[in-house]
């Protein structure tokens, strides 16, 4: 489309015939990301001299973590466990409803299409609220506490375990669907022997993917009073005792990266 | 036997794909329905199963009138009445053995229906199917490392666990190639004798259809112009049913089967 708006030039062959140039985009993009960076320095007020006294203190504050507190490490297992639970169990329960619901939102399984519109509508509505506030809103529903803390992470992982699911559904080969419903199977059993040997690797993958992403959110949870390690994180940060906040980091960065490594390997083994 | 009266079948779109059909076909019989491309064999096939409705008439399944069946019937009669597709629609992510099983589902009990656990009944029966169509050393083999013909085994297979009383296969011929084609006629030939099943086949290779078919039905246009032996079927029947396709000027037979095929 944008091309049209362009200059174009024309190549005349050495036979006489005549071939229209087709101009490349990308002195154009170029120029529009420059213009773009600079209207957001100064709509944003950067003021780069501030950045560079400042980014001292960020080092302060590193050199102030090491070395961690070690000591304050008993008290950090139980908050780290149940930012662990948080995610796992609100994961779970997740990816598990957002099957059925991915089934209501994809438009070649579910054939009534308002109802499928209405459920794609809801999901991507879902997704839009960022997960803190759902975990903020879900604290005044449920009360301080991983309880409010799991329910965010069941959301988000139906929105978007659920989104991917559809997507996945909508472009699956409907031929074997087709051909149980002609060997007298229901569309519920057609779906499971059809479509779901189909999806199910992407499916699982999709689910651990978004678990690894759930465990880094559910740290930071306990910023909003959902539970979990965020809790301690907020208030170590609060009495600038860095050195705790070290342990805390330290920690949570061991245990992002064994539950990514883990994940990832079976992700690796579902391709 | 499957019998239409008077059977019409008009699309949502306005379409008439299948206007006053008269047609009995017994119990064993290996029928081949031809006719040019969109001339309503398919839809004639789908009628039959209920994959798709009639608009008027009546069809009849061993006597009973299939246009009011609900759900549970429906599904009931699909068990009866095997199904055979041009592109084999198999799943293919899985071995041929899981797909033909599937065949046993809707007896099954739902706790195994849900975690898809198959007795040792169930897959020697599913075994025995595969052995019939020959290919039985492929059973654990995934369904994308076999060639077409093989995956068309593969349906049979499936359909042959179901034990139908009727075959209906749309055009199952089409997408392979002549040496394997024939192979996969010559297997319903065998089901079609050993077993008694009928075979209702819709199919564009029409020496194909007169090599294999005791009896050919000519569609044209959603109406049947001939219905008679094969042995019948002369160059002014073909002439009837392809008429007026392009490719068909001459007349000859050789013009007329070149037309059917492509
Ligand atoms: N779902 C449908 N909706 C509307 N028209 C259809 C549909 N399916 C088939 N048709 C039309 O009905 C006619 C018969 O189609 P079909 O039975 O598939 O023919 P054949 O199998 O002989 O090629 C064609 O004109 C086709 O375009
Ligand atoms: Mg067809």
């Amino acid at each position: 489309m944008l091309s049209k708006l362009l200059p174009t030039k024309k190549l005349t062959l050495p036979n006489g015939k005549i071939v229209v140039e087709k101009r490349s985009l990308t002195p154009l993009i170029v120029l529009l990301l420059l213009g773009f960076s600079y209207i957001s320095i100064q709509v944003t007020g950067f003021d780069f001299g501030m950045f560079i006294n400042r980014i001292r203190e960020f080092f302060v504050i590193i050199q102030e973590m090491i070395p961690p507190t070690w000591e304050y490490l008993p008290q950090i297992w139980q908050p780290l466990i149940d930012t662990i639970k948080m995610s796992i169990l609100g994961s779970w329960l997740g990816a598990v409803c957002a099957l059925p619901i991915a089934m209501l939102a994809a438009n070649n399984i579910t054939k009534i299409k308002w109802i499928s519109s209405a459920v794609k509508f809801l999901l991507s509505l879902l997704r839009t609220l960022p997960t803190l506030i759902v975990a903020l809103i879900a604290t005044y529903v449920f009360g301080l506490g991983t309880l409010a803390g799991t329910v965010a992470i069941f959301l988000f992982t139906i929105a978007y375990v659920g989104k991917l699911l559809y997507e996945q559904m909508e472009n699956v080969d409907m031929k074997a669907y087709e051909a149980m419903h002609s060997m007298g199977l229901t569309t519920i059993q057609s779906f499971r022997y059809a479509i779901m040997p189909q999806i199910l690797p992407n499916y699982l993958s999709t689910s651990l993917f978004c678990f690894e992403g759930n465990v880094r959110y559910a740290a930071i949870l306990g910023y909003v009073g959902a539970g979990g390690i965020g809790l301690l994180l907020n208030e170590n940060l609060g009495w600038r005792n860095y050195a705790n906040v070290g342990m805390i980091l330290l920690l949570l960065v061991i245990t992002v990266y064994v539950i990514e490594t883990i994940s990832e390997y079976y992700r690796k083994k579902l391709k | 036997m499957i019998e239409f009266k008077q059977v019409q079948k008009k699309y949502p779109n306005g379409l008439l794909a299948l206007k006053d059909i008269d047609l009995e076909i017994k119990q064993g019989e290996f029928v081949a329905v031809i006719g040019r491309s969109g001339a309503g064999k398919s839809t004639l096939l789908r009628c039959i199963n209920r994959m798709h409705n009639i608009t008027s008439g009546s069809l009849t399944v061993d006597g009973v009138e299939i246009s009011t069946l609900k759900g549970k019937e429906i599904r009931k009669l699909r068990r009866n009445i095997g199904m055979i597709f041009q592109s084999f629609n198999l799943v293919t992510r899985i071995s041929v053995l899981k797909n033909v099983l599937v065949g046993f589902v809707p007896d099954m009990p739902v706790w195994r229906k849900i975690l898809g656990v198959f007795t040792e009944e169930e897959k020697k029966q599913a075994l025995m199917a595969i052995d019939q169509v020959g290919i039985l050393d492929k059973a654990y083999t995934r369904v994308d490392q076999l060639s077409g013909g093989q995956q068309q085994r593969v349906a049979l297979a499936r359909t042959l666990a179901q034990h139908p009383k009727i075959i209906l296969a749309d055009e199952p011929v089409a997408s392979l190639d002549p040496v394997t084609a024939k192979q996969v006629m010559d297997d319903f030939r065998r089901i079609n004798q050993e077993l008694g099943m009928t075979v209702v086949m819709n199919i564009h290779h029409v020496e194909m259809a007169l090599a294999y078919a005791h009896r050919v039905i000519g569609l044209r246009d959603g109406e049947i112009v001939f219905d008679g032996k094969s042995e019948d079927v002369t160059d002014a029947v073909l002439h009837r049913i392809y008429k007026g396709s392009p490719e068909q000027q001459g007349g000859s037979e050789a013009h007329v089967i070149e037309a059917a095929t492509n």
